[in-house]
């Protein structure tokens, strides 16, 4: 499986993802999860329940790259570090961050 | 089980690349769907559940080949998970590969401590899962075939041991005797025991004077007939064959295993004995033989079972006074003829009609120091 073609900084390479083919089948799930998650990312933001933010970063973190969305993980991962560290302000531009991306991807499969 | 159901089972053994079923343990349902495509892909059949306790009753119900088990679970987490089911004799042996996103030493240790056999690190690589899944599959197959050939060299030797069998005791009986055999027993217990038996004695009546007149090949062939049809009854009904001498075969019943109905059985072999031989003896009387019959003798009481002999000849036989009175009795009967003791009559009078029996009172029987009661059955 090749590594999908995301750069650091959010140029448009940003949101394009190669995904396995014989994964295809699953995406359409992966991606309703991942706005439900998002949904509940920004209720646990406004709730400032930090905990429930940690475990949400923490799920992020381990299935992105598995389905080749590193920048699933690598938001994650700032989600889950972020919320240890109860900072609400990290916290809110990861989500936002969140957000943009799963708006904007592009997927394609190989 | 028969010995015959353990072949055909020894000859399915593994096949290189068998059926490999993995269970996928993942509290995220993405995970755990990822996880079971790829391994779908490779062939082998994933099922999923997304919690520990659902785990150990899938495991329970079906026992997977291997299992992937998330750590970080709702309820009882992956490590407890993972301390039961190698707790438990019967699914110790199941590889289990944790599944973790902790990278710290202090989970992995933790891991290690709760049996599991390999790590994988979320987020989760392809080749790495595959490579340790393959890794595990190869060691669960050759355990599995290794499994296989102990089972195939244990099914040789019971056939073995039943082939040997079956020249004394029913099929049937045989094949309970080695499904009772432990590993290491011995067939046959070494040291002799006291046991109550019923003994009955078949005799080909005035064979004796028939070897006078025939020819001997042509004696062998008579005999050999003779046997084959009354050893066929006597394990119908399971009865041991403990003898054959001459024209006289002794067949203990309630030996080795108890068979409360012992009378009822040794009176049902009589019958069955004189009756099948019947065909034959007119096939003999039409070839110009004299006539001849079957001639029984039954007694009950105790017996002693063991290994009797010397070091370079020993059978494993009964003796005592029940085979006795049984060989006396024998000696007394008439073809067609089955003479009863009185113990073996008064267990199963109400199975003789009536007409068919005649009491011959106390016989004062050779070697005896009392008058055996006697009862005679003319079929």
């Amino acid at each position: 499986m090749a590594a999908p073609l995301y750069n650091s900084g959010m140029n448009d390479s940003a949101y394009n993802v190669i995904v396995a083919k014989d994964l295809e089948d699953l995406i359409p799930v992966f991606l309703r999860n991942r706005s439900k998650e998002l949904e509940a990312l920004r209720a646990a933001l406004a709730a400032a329940d930090f905990e429930q933010m940690r475990q949400l970063g923490h799920r992020m973190k381990g299935v992105g790259t598995s389905y080749g969305f590193n920048r699933v993980s690598s938001i994650g991962k700032l989600v889950e570090d972020g919320a240890r560290g109860g900072d609400r302000a990290a916290l809110a531009a990861c989500i936002a961050e969140y957000g943009d991306f799963l708006s904007k991807v592009k997927i394609a499969y190989e | 089980m028969s010995v015959m159901s353990d072949l055909a089972k020894a000859g399915t053994l593994a096949p290189a690349r068998a059926e490999f079923r993995v269970l996928v343990v993942d509290d995220d349902p993405d995970m755990a769907a990822f996880l079971a495509k790829l391994l779908s892909v490779e062939g082998m059949i994933a099922d999923t559940v997304l919690d520990g306790e659902s785990a150990l009753g899938r495991v329970a119900a079906a026992p997977p080949d291997l299992i992937l088990l998330d750590v970080m679970l709702p309820g009882a987490d992956g490590f407890t998970i993972c301390e039961k089911l190698k707790g438990d004799p019967a699914t110790a042996m199941i590889p289990i590969v944790l599944v973790t996103a902790l990278e710290d030493q202090a989970s992995r240790v933790r891991g290690i401590r709760a049996g599991g056999d390999d790590f994988l690190s979320k987020p989760v690589k392809r080749e790495e899962l595959l490579a340790r899944v393959n890794t595990l599959r190869r060691l669960h197959e050759t355990r599995r075939e290794l499994e296989a050939r102990r089972l195939a060299a244990e099914v040789q030797r019971k056939e073995m041991l039943h082939k040997a069998f079956t020249r004394y005791v029913s099929p049937r009986l045989a094949d309970r005797i080695i499904a009772e055999l432990g590993d290491g027993d011995a067939p046959f217990r070494s040291a002799a025991q006291r046991v109550s038996v019923v003994a009955l004695f078949a005799d080909l009546r005035g064979f004796t004077r028939l070897t006078e007149r025939t020819a001997v090949d042509e004696v062998v062939g008579l005999l050999n007939q003779y046997f084959s049809v009354i050893t066929e009854a006597a394990y119908r009904h399971e009865g041991t064959i403990f003898g054959m001498a001459g024209d006289a075969l002794l067949v203990g019943f309630n030996v080795p295993f108890p068979q409360p109905d012992a009378a009822a059985r040794a009176w049902r072999a009589a019958r069955d004995m004189v009756e099948s031989f019947n065909p034959m003896l007119a096939a003999w009387t039409a070839q110009g033989h004299m006539a001849t019959g079957v001639g029984i003798g039954i007694a009950s009481g105790e017996a002693i079972l063991g290994n009797i002999g010397s070091p370079h000849f020993m059978s494993h036989t009964i003796i005592g006074d029940a085979v006795n009175t049984a060989a006396r009795l024998v000696h007394m009967a008439k073809p067609a003829e089955i003479l009863l003791a009185g113990p073996v009559y008064q267990a199963i009078s109400a199975q003789i009609p009536a007409g068919a029996v005649q009491p011959l009172g106390d016989v004062a029987l050779r070697g005896k120091s009392d008058a055996t009661p006697v009862f005679s059955v003319r079929l």
